[in-house]
């Protein structure tokens, strides 16, 4: 066993731990030292590319909040909770959760150890790129040779915690192996078709760990090691006889780490990196400003590729419109294919669900949004006319005014704006109709459309008029003015509140009476409303009030869209109907009574496909107002 | 031996085809399940172009059928076909073995509420065809009497948004005659239509939308956006007028809905239990469209009238006594060798 050890310089440390090769070195590292040279230019000139991309307010937003120490925690919590331990998908998918983090968290930790027992045994292996500190933490066991006689407590502790970690990963990519072959067993119905760069990079992955297990298990004898490793290295000795046998693994180990960095910049793996930097731009507050540029190139590069996307799109009921999923939408574009991106750009609800699932947080509505900008936002318009109309300024003194806006929509499905006046008259509050007669569009249907400019127009004109009216509440009952009126108007000392929030109020304070029904119902969470504004817990409890309140399948951020969303104008009507019924089957899960949403738009679709009664949310608290 | 032929639906293409079956010497059992015969036919008050009450044409079609055996208030409870012969269990107990089926069940009004924007169920001034035609046929008169009455065409026609891209063929010659009608009741009433296009393709239709235009009814082309209620208690009808390319509000008091065709949802439970194909619009699809629209994809099932689309009455009789001739060429084929 000791002709093996090339007999040089042999620094023994206290621990009975010797180098075996001269300088550290052997020609199988090459390939691992070629990928991870490759990778770190690729990522350093990649990052340089995106932040002088960023505008110079952004790139002073990021600075800011990389020194403030609360968004510096923050970041920490993020990059932890999101990059190795997979929290999101944990929550949701616990299995699909184990699989990300073994692989994640056992591969981060596995470094981290790795470099701890270097640092610990072989510390001048860590300083400077001499000593081979790049690759010589990875290949440790490859390098030494331990005398076993003078094992230690501090050793074998090292010895067990690798092979631990090294099992931990094992079973997560065993898992992985598993989900290609049965995804549905993980929680996955659909998964995503991989690319060329993505399947060599899978198959490297799956390769590496067992590769590792396997030269680590025919270098046990010489360099000592845990409950995994040890006694596949008696069995190898029982097959094989020669120790020989151990470097070709090692350079198989080498190859697969190198070509899977190699092919790591082409491939879904590209995550790994980028979702930090993501992490950063998030918490640093930045928003996309340009489709491809900046902030929008460090989404798509953090987009892995999962899938899970597929599973949330409520447009995915149909086998076709697959391929209109964020997933395939953020690859053509990081392929720069124009004409796919255009269109699958354009075919997308808004919604929000892909968005709001995503275990990266690619924002990807908002990247279609950028998409749609470039190309219709060429046609002009001419708004001039929105000038000459003049607000209804009829008294002034006006504290605790609230200004009703019903908005387009709720103009169509007159129910709704009976059944707010009803309710505001019943409580007693003091009101006035903006748009009771003629009223000027909120501007989000032309914002979705990527219509900015146009947007902006209505958005001036709209303010001006809430401004000068004086109120101190603006009261919509539509949640797709809600969000633009909350995210884009600049109102001052204005609250803009959503029908729901004002009764959820005004029954806390005790301003209306209602009494509860016998009535089983469910609560359909509009996008706009719910993902859009994160208002879910308002209207329940207002509901709970009134009528026994039944779940659906999926609710809350996981709610379907009804399908009719302005966000699409290309979905034919069968492709909206077969959306709504998919949202209608879900909302019946437990047969409810009644369908209770508090949006136009949801209550048109879901009323035209379901079989029960639907209501909208101001309808049926009307119907349970208090007497007196 | 006479052979039983079961005729389902007794509106007009029912009973116009039983009485010619049983002209022919066929045992004819008619199912209804309203209360009494007639169909839509029997809650008109007077039809068009020639305003003929409709009580005159019901009670001829129940002169021809007085030796026909009529089930009202009876359900299909199940039918399926046994060798070469239909077994039909009724909900009043009684089981059929027919030669032949007849499928006349017609149409249901479109559900004028679906279409929240014109506010149908929440105010009170809106009605539909069906509405003002009941109030006739009753002598009801509005009061305090309308100043402004308008109509509306294509309420659940022509509209995908509301599930039914096709035309129902019938509301334009209706509203032309209700509109006709409202203004000799209230002739100091402005009446008003608000149409896409004028579909007057019958004889002497044309003849009734001069005598309108000449009466003062407006017709305004362009489709009603949105209804609302004014302070008084009004109606304000938002509108595009699309041949001066301009929006237009007017305040009503009266809206009627002209609601088109939709397949009876009896008719498609019937459907459903055999299996019987319906095309894109929700109508049943016959064996052929041009040769034989009263044959359907069953040996021995027979249509007649709505039930493969949107017809008019006289349509709706001419077919009715086809599909009583095709069903006697079918007996006499099959049954008498």
């Amino acid at each position: 066993m000791i002709s093996l050890i090339t007999n040089t310089v042999h620094q023994i440390t206290p621990e009975g731990i010797i180098d075996r090769y001269p300088n550290s070195y052997n020609h199988f590292v090459l390939p691992f030292v070629i990928g991870m040279t490759f990778i770190l230019v690729y990522l350093l000139i990649g990052l340089i590319r995106i932040l002088y991309h960023l505008s110079g307010e952004d790139r002073l937003k990021l600075l800011k909040s990389l020194i403030n120490p609360k968004t510096a925690w923050k970041n920490i919590k993020d990059i932890f909770c999101d990059c190795l331990l997979h929290t999101k998908i944990w929550k949701r998918k616990p299995l699909l959760g184990y699989m990300h983090s073994a692989i994640a968290f056992g591969w981060f930790l596995l470094i981290i150890v790795g470099h701890i027992e270097v640092g610990l045994f072989a510390p001048r292996h860590l300083s400077g790129l001499t000593e081979g500190s790049l690759y010589y933490p990875i290949f440790y066991r490859f390098f030494i040779w331990m005398n076993p006689a003078h094992e230690t407590l501090r050793g074998s502790v090292f010895f067990f915690l690798m092979d631990l970690i090294l099992l931990y990963i094992l079973s997560g990519i065993g898992l992985a192996m598993f989900k290609r072959v049965r995804s549905i067993a993980l929680g996955m119905r659909h998964t995503t078709k991989p690319s060329l760069a993505d399947r060599v990079a899978l198959y490297c992955l799956w390769l590496i760990f067992p590769l590792r297990l396997l030269a680590e298990g025919f270098t046990a004898d010489l360099s000592g090691g845990g409950f995994l490793t040890r006694p596949l290295n008696w069995v190898f000795r029982a097959f094989f006889g020669n120790e020989l046998n151990f470097l070709p693994t090692w350079w198989a180990y080498s190859i697969c780490l190198g070509l899977f960095f190699l092919a790591m910049p082409f491939s879904r793996y590209m995550h790994i990196l980028t979702e930090p930097l993501l992490i950063l731009f998030r918490n640093a507050g930045l928003k996309v400003r340009k489709p491809r540029k900046g902030f929008a190139e460090a989404e798509i590069y953090a987009c892995s590729s999962c899938g899970l996307c597929l599973d949330a799109c409520p447009m995915n009921t149909q086998k076709k419109n697959l391929k209109y999923s964020s997933v395939y939408f953020i690859r053509f574009l990081r392929r720069r294919n124009k004409k796919k991106v255009n269109e699958i750009a354009d075919k997308c609800l808004m919604c929000g669900k892909c968005y709001a699932l995503c275990p990266v947080g690619v924002n990807s509505p908002a990247i279609r949004r950028a998409i749609r900008e470039t190309h219709n936002n060429s046609i002009k318009s001419d708004y001039s006319f929105m000038d000459t109309y003049a607000g209804s300024a009829e008294n002034s003194d006006k504290k605790n005014k609230i200004l009703y806006f019903a908005g387009c929509m709720s103009h169509l499905t007159p129910v709704i704006i009976k059944s707010v006046e009803t309710l505001l008259k019943a409580s007693g509050e003091d009101y006035e109709f903006m748009d009771r007669d003629k009223g000027i569009c909120c501007g989000r249907p032309l914002m979705l459309a990527g219509r900015t400019d146009a947007a902006r127009q209505t958005i001036q004109a709209n303010t001006k008029i809430i401004n000068d009216s004086g109120c101190s509440i603006l009261l919509v009952s539509c949640p797709i003015c809600l969000k633009i009126f909350k995210e884009e108007y600049s109102l001052k000392g204005i609250e803009v509140l959503h029908y729901t929030q004002l009764a959820d109020r005004l029954i806390k304070d005790g301003k209306l009476k209602v009494s509860k029904s016998s009535s089983a119902i469910v609560y359909h969470d509009p996008c706009e409303l719910g993902r859009g504004c994160g208002i879910y817990e308002e209207p329940r409890n207002v509901l709970k009030a009134v009528a026994e309140l039944k779940k659906a399948s999926k609710e809350k951020d996981e709610s379907i869209c009804c399908g009719y969303s302005l966000g699409t104008i290309t979905l034919d009507e069968k492709d909206k109907a077969k959306i709504a019924e998919s949202s209608v089957s879900s909302l019946m899960a437990e047969n409810p009574d009644e369908i209770v949403t508090s949006c136009p738009l949801c209550y048109r679709a879901i009323r035209s496909k379901a079989e029960v009664p639907v209501k909208d949310f101001a309808e049926i608290i009307c119907e349970n107002i208090e007497k007196q | 031996m006479k052979n039983n032929i079961l005729v389902i639906g007794g509106g007009p293409a029912g009973m116009e085809a039983s009485a010619a079956l049983s002209r022919m010497g066929y045992n004819v059992i008619l199912a209804e399940k309203e209360k009494s015969l007639g169909g839509h036919l029997a809650k008109w008050d007077r039809l068009f172009p020639d305003q003929i009450p409709a009580k005159q044409v019901l009670d001829s079609l129940l002169e021809g059928i007085k030796d026909v055996k009529c089930f009202t208030e009876t359900d299909v409870n199940s039918i399926n076909l046994l060798d070469r012969s239909y077994n039909a269990m009724l909900s009043n107990g009684i089981t059929i073995l027919a030669d032949a089926v007849l499928l006349a069940s017609g149409f249901d009004l479109f559900k004028a509420e679906k279409k929240e924007e014109y506010g149908y169920g929440i105010y009170e001034g809106v009605l539909t065809n069906a509405d003002l035609e009941k109030a006739f046929k009753e002598g009801k008169t509005f009061s305090p009497a309308p100043m402004a009455i308008g109509f509306v065409h294509c309420v659940g026609s022509r509209d995908e948004k509301a599930g039914n891209p096709a035309c129902s063929k019938v509301c334009c010659a209706t509203a032309v005659k209700q509109a006709i009608e409202t203004k000799e009741l209230y002739p100091d009433a402005n009446v008003y239509c608000f149409y896409m296009d004028l579909r007057m393709f019958g004889r002497h239709y044309e003849d009734l939308y001069l005598r309108a235009q000449k009466s003062g009814i407006r017709f305004i082309r362009g489709r009603v956006s949105e209804v609302s209620e004014t302070a008084d208690g009004r109606l304000l009808v938002k509108a595009e007028d699309t041949l001066s390319s301009k929006p237009l509000k007017v305040s009503l008091d009266r809206l009627v809905l002209m609601a088109g065709m939709r397949p009876s949802k009896a008719g498609r439970a019937v459907g459903h239990q055999l299996n019987l194909t319906t095309e894109e619009d929700g109508f049943f699809s016959s064996a052929d469209n041009l040769l034989s629209i009263q044959r359907s994809k069953l040996p021995g099932f027979f249509y007649a009238g709505a039930c493969t689309g949107p017809k008019t009455l006289p349509d709706t009789l001419h077919e009715a006594r086809s599909a009583a001739m095709e069903i006697d060429r079918y007996i006499k084929e099959n049954f008498r060798k």
